[in-house]
Order: C-alpha cells, then structure tokens, then sequence
C-alpha cells in the first residue's frame, strides 16, 4: 500500500484520498467515538480546501458541541474554515417527498397529518436511512443548496441504532419491498451510491475492546456479504497510554497497574482486529479532555500524522 | 420484599448485559433459582457461561455450582416473532402465508421496536410459566430511553392505526388488480393515492395479504401487550439503571431516572459502572501517561458527585470500578456478583 507507484495513477496522502469522495460514511458502535472522528476528518478534510458538511443524524444533537457553534435545530450552521453543519431529521425529508409529489397544500397537509403516513413512516423498513442518504445524494449533486453553497463532501455521523451496517444496507432493502414509485427508483439509485467505493467512502470506528472490535470484525463481514465493498479506513480511537518502563527496584501502584492491564487488552484487541483486517488503519490515544472542540484540535494533528502514509488512488 | 423480576436499563455500551449477569449469579448465589434473560452478550460471556445459540430457542441451565439454579436465555426478535406466529396462527396455511410474506420478511427484522417487543413477549411467557424465583431482563441498545418498554403500545398503535384498515380493504379484484373505488373518504383517498404515487402497489399488495394474513393473531397481542404493561408495573418488578462514569454521562442518566418515574416504573438503585478508581489520581509523574490517568479518576469523580447530588438520596448509589479485563469468567463474574450482591436487598 505504501509509496507511490510510476504507472500514472494519482498518489497521495490517505486522507487526501479520503476526500476525493463525495460522501465518508462514520460508523462504529455506541459510544466509540464516532461522532469525534467525523467532526476531527471534517475539520481536516475542509483545511485542504474541500468544501465539508458534517452531516448528524441523533434527535439529541451533540455534534455543534464539538465544534463549538450552536446547535443546528435542522438547518445549515458554519462552523468556519469552509465546515458546516447540519442536525437532519430524517422525518423532514420524506415530508418533503410527500410535498413534491404531492404538491397541492391541502393535500399534502392531509397526508402528512395523517396517522397512517405516520405509522407508514415509522414501519416502513429502511424508509427513515434512505431519507438520511437521499438528502446527502441531494447536497452533493448540488440540488438541496437553496441558500447555501456547493458541498464538495458530506461527512455523515451515522447514528448508532440497530447494527452499523443498516444504514448501509438500506437501499437495498428497500429497493427489494418498494420496487416501483419515487421511493423505490431513489433506493436503487442509493443502493448503486453506497456501493461504489469510489463516491462513498466508509470509516469505521472503535475501541480496543472486546465488544466493539467483535462488531467491527462483523461489520467488514457483512460490508462484503452484502455491499461487496470493504471500509476505506478503520479507526481504533481511545487506547490506553503505553507506560514508561519501570525503573528498577520502584515498584507500581495499584492504579497503575490497571492501566497497564486495561493497555494489554487493547494491545491483544488490536492484534485480533489486524489479523483479520490488513487495509489502512489509524490509531488514536485516549486523552485527558473533556468533549468539545479542544479534543478535536488535540486529535487533528495525531489523526493526520496517521493518515499521512501515501496510498495509490483510485483511477 | 423479594423482586421476582429485575430489569437492567441504560445506554448502549454502559455494560449492562455484564451486570446483569452478575446479578444472576448474585441472585443464584442466595438460593434463588434465577433466569437471566439478555441481548448480544460478548462471546467471551457466552463461553463461560456456556450459552450457545441453542439459548435462543430455550432456556439453557449454566453450571455456576450456586445454591439455586442459573439459567441463560438469549433474545432473539425473528425466533421470537415466528413461534409467536406458529403458535397462534389459526392453521398451518395461514402460518405459511405470514412467514413467507416479504413484508413480514422486513417487519421482523426492522419495523421499530420489534426486538423490544419481543423481548416483553417472552418475558411474559416465562413470567406466566413462573419457574423462576426471579428473571433478571437485560435490555436492549436503544438510543430513546425507554424505546422498549412502550414498544408492545406502539405495535398496538401500529396494527390499530388506519395503515391495518387500509391494508385490510380489499384493494385487488380476484384478478390481482387493484380495485377503483374506495370508501374510506377523502382522507383515505389521499392516502391511497399517496402510496400508490410513492410506493407502488406491489408494497401494498404485500402490506394487505400481511395484515390479512396476521389479523386472527391480533386481539392476541392486544391482551398480551396490556398485560405486560401491568406486569412492568407490579409490586414484584423492579428497575435497576446502569450509568457509564463521567460527568458527561450525567445527564443521560438523569433523562432515564425522570422517564422511568414518568412511566409509573419503579426504579430502584442505580449503578455507575467502570469507575476509574481514585488511586489513580495520585499518580505521580508529569508524563501524558500520568496526567491522563489522574484526569480519568478526576472525571469520573467528578460524575459520581453531580449524580449523587442530583439524585438527592432517593436511589442508592452503587459504584462499580472500571476491571482491569473485561469481567467474562466466573471468577471475576463472581467479584462483580459480589458488589452488586446489595441490588437484592429489598428497596
Ligand atoms: N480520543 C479520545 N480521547 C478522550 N475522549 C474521547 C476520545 N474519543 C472520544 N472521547 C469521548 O468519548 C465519548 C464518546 O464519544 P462520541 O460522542 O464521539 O461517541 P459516539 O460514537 O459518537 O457516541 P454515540 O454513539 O452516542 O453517538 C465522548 O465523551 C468523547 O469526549
Ligand atoms: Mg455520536
């Protein structure tokens, strides 16, 4: 994977290679530290210059938090150095489904008060993550830009319901129930998206811990099952320090021999998780600050430096 | 007085599958023949327990060598949901028509809630089977607090609400041809030609033969779900809730506690789990090791204090130190099994 290649195919840096795409999917168990990833690769990914919406799907919005702006309520806020955010109630896309299908006020207001679209809505399977994906498809190709400007890459912060995988998976599902209408063409057309490595790029969190890398080991399984596609990067964040050597004769507290301990499993998680997942890996140590855009700015500059190895790029 | 059944709520990732089989053994250790009931445990828990996936078609008895007996149980959405329907469909053709719909297909795998819902459904069953001194009930990740605890209302909604109604019309002709005319009025006209411009007919076609399909099992669940809600609220159940450490988790915690006291649901002590220790925090060396470690004992204390303060002496507080392997072996099952041995002490 490493060092460029003479063959005329574009070389660089992983997290360039990262931002080539039009959409990094960042995915991981409860808790990881998914949503501090997006924010630290949206914060870098726009300092090279690339037009960058961090995309937060959570009706709890916590995101604004770690870039230190107010919360979005659903509309665009600028975060600064060409990053935006947005907090996406995937309820109002489907309402806006409905309203240009629809178009006539009373009806549209018939149907979106009624119960039925609401249990429709809240049944359907897969309906609410293919609104979530279809509003990035929207921003991307440049449609859903009323007031705002061109988004050259949508970071989206996927939420942490069910498996991570079922976001991904969405399209597909629902293009298999809904084969026909609006909602089925827009699924196949997002099935297509989601597969292709080339516009959507796929980031997995996690922690060196026995749980999450399960889910991590179980993640990649299904991305080829089902999408036959692998993640561009997985990012192991949190990890213990590495003590210094003891000197002779001290000897350790107990405190400290917990740490110790607690970085012996995070070593022997990390081992599991690289026999079975060779591709491009970053490493990100647990650090001693509280949430918010400090820990972002301490963490840009170590997950740069991680993904600094030059790769070859896609054709 | 004794609970005879204990649900361990809280946030994904805060660790309570561990807990609450720890309170299992707990509970077996007194001589109580105890069921734990939980979601997703690690693999590492599930071979030292000795679970294997035939847990989730029945309960499985773990050899702990307590007084009384400790069975496993795993939780599965899709089992769950297909023996509900074997059982109580009217006969094998009406069996085979639902568990071969496509839409059934889905429903079980993700219509909202389902897996909460299943979770209650056999809870019921072996409440009313009442082989057990006591159930602990893990639950499952769910990002809205009590998502699965008003599940069985929800589907109740859900097979209540127009969407059955008009599923149930009968849209096609004999000849499988959606039919013109309709008396449901403008709304229903609305929402007809709503989903037939944005979802096509063939996702109705598998929506009406479903809810057909599944109508005679319908005042079944209706019962069940409103017996359920009434076991959640009786004398013998209590609610224990999890909390990760640190400040940040806060907040979460007290969401819960106010949502379960709104919900009418008793909820007993609650449980900070992973707790840095304090020693930690005297530390010495200038190092980034030393100064993230002191920081960690100081965050969590930090989160200890405004819980305590905020829950002003109406739960107990029980604090749980971060291990320095995750606990999957009944050895450190059985360290935890003791701290937590107090949760059984009436409340
Ligand atoms: N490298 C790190 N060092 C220190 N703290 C971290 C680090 N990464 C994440 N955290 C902390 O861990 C907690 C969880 O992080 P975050 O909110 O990003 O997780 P998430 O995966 O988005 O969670 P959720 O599933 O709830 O959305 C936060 O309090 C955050 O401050
Ligand atoms: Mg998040």
């Amino acid at each position: 994977m490493k060092a460029g290649r003479a063959d005329g195919k574009p070389v660089g840096s992983l997290l360039e290679e990262l931002g080539r795409r039009q959409l990094l999917v960042v995915t991981g168990k409860g808790g990881v530290g998914k949503s501090v990833v997006a924010a630290t690769l949206g914060r870098l990914l726009a300092q090279r210059g690339r037009r960058v919406l961090l995309l937060e799907v959570d009706p709890r919005e916590s995101l604004h938090q770690l870039l230190g702006v107010d919360p979005s309520g659903g509309e665009v806020v600028e975060a600064g150095g060409g990053l935006s955010l947005q907090n996406l109630p995937p309820r109002r896309v489907l309402d806006d489904v409905v309203r240009e299908h629809l178009r006539l006020a009373p009806l549209v207001r018939r149907v979106l008060n009624s119960p039925v679209y609401h249990h429709f809505v809240d049944g359907a399977p897969g309906l609410k993550e293919l609104a979530v994906l279809g509003h990035v498809q929207r921003l991307v190709q440049g449609w859903g830009g009323r007031r705002r400007g061109h988004t050259d890459l949508v970071v989206l912060d996927a939420p942490a319901t069910g498996h991570s995988v079922s976001l991904l998976a969405a399209p597909r599902v629902t293009a298999g129930v809904i084969p026909h209408g609006p909602f089925g063409h827009m699924a196949t057309e997002l099935a297509e998206l989601v597969a292709d490595p080339v516009r959507c790029g796929v980031v997995a969190v996690t922690l060196a811990e026995e749980m999450p890398v399960q889910e991590t080991l179980e993640l990649l399984d299904l991305l080829r099952g089902r999408l036959s596609r692998d993640p561009q990067l997985v990012v192991v964040n949190g990890l213990y320090p590495r003590l210094a050597p003891r000197r002779q004769g001290a000897s350790r507290r107990n405190g400290v021999e917990l740490a110790v301990r607690r970085r012996r499993v995070n070593d022997a998680e990390l081992a599991r998780l690289r026999e079975h997942w060779r591709g491009p890996l970053a490493e990100l140590p647990m650090l001693p600050l509280d949430r918010g855009r400090e820990l972002v700015s301490a963490l840009a500059p170590l997950l740069e430096e991680a993904l600094a190895d030059r790769v070859e790029g896609r054709p | 007085m004794r609970r005879s059944l204990l649900v361990v709520v809280g946030s994904g990732g805060v660790g309570k599958t561990t807990l609450a089989a720890a309170i299992g053994l707990a509970s077996a250790r007194r001589g109580h023949d105890t069921l734990v009931m939980t979601f997703d445990p690690s693999l590492r828990l599930k071979d030292s327990l000795g679970v294997g996936d035939e847990a989730r078609a029945q309960e499985v008895e773990v050899a702990a060598g307590t007084r009384g007996r400790l069975c496993a149980s795993l939780l599965d959405a899709r089992q769950t949901f297909d023996r509900l329907v074997q059982r109580y469909a009217p006969d094998p053709a009406a069996r085979d028509r639902i568990l071969a719909n496509r839409f059934y297909d889905h429903l079980s795998g993700s219509l909202a809630g389902v897996l909460e819902y299943m979770a209650v459904e056999r809870l019921f069953e072996v409440a009313r089977e009442g082989r057990y001194d006591r159930v602990v009930l893990d639950t499952p990740p769910t990002r809205q607090a009590l998502d699965f605890l008003e599940a069985p209302q929800r589907i109740v909604d859900f097979l209540d609400s127009g969407a059955r109604r008009i599923a149930l019309k009968p849209w096609f002709d004999e000849h499988g041809r959606l039919r013109g005319a309709s008396r449901l009025g403008l709304i229903g006209r609305n929402i007809e030609a709503f989903l037939d411009r944005i979802v096509g007919l063939e996702l109705l076609r598998d929506m009406a033969e479903f809810f057909q399909a599944f109508g005679p099992l319908y005042e079944g669940f209706r019962t069940r779900a409103a017996e359920v809600q009434s076991l959640l609220r009786a004398p013998g159940t209590g609610f224990i809730l999890v909390a990760g450490p640190g400040e940040e988790h806060v907040p979460d915690t007290m969401f819960f506690a106010r949502k379960l006291g709104e919900a009418g649901l008793r909820l007993g002590p609650v449980v900070v789990n992973r707790v840095h220790p304090k020693e930690l925090g005297s530390v010495d060396g200038e190092d980034e090791a030393a100064r993230l470690l002191r920081w960690l004992a100081e965050r969590d204390r930090r989160g200890l204090a405004a819980l305590r303060s905020l829950l002003a002496g109406r739960h107990r507080l029980v604090e749980v130190p971060l291990l320095p392997e995750e606990p999957a072996d009944f050895a450190s099952l059985g360290d935890l099994a003791g701290l937590l041995d107090v949760l059984l002490d009436g409340s």
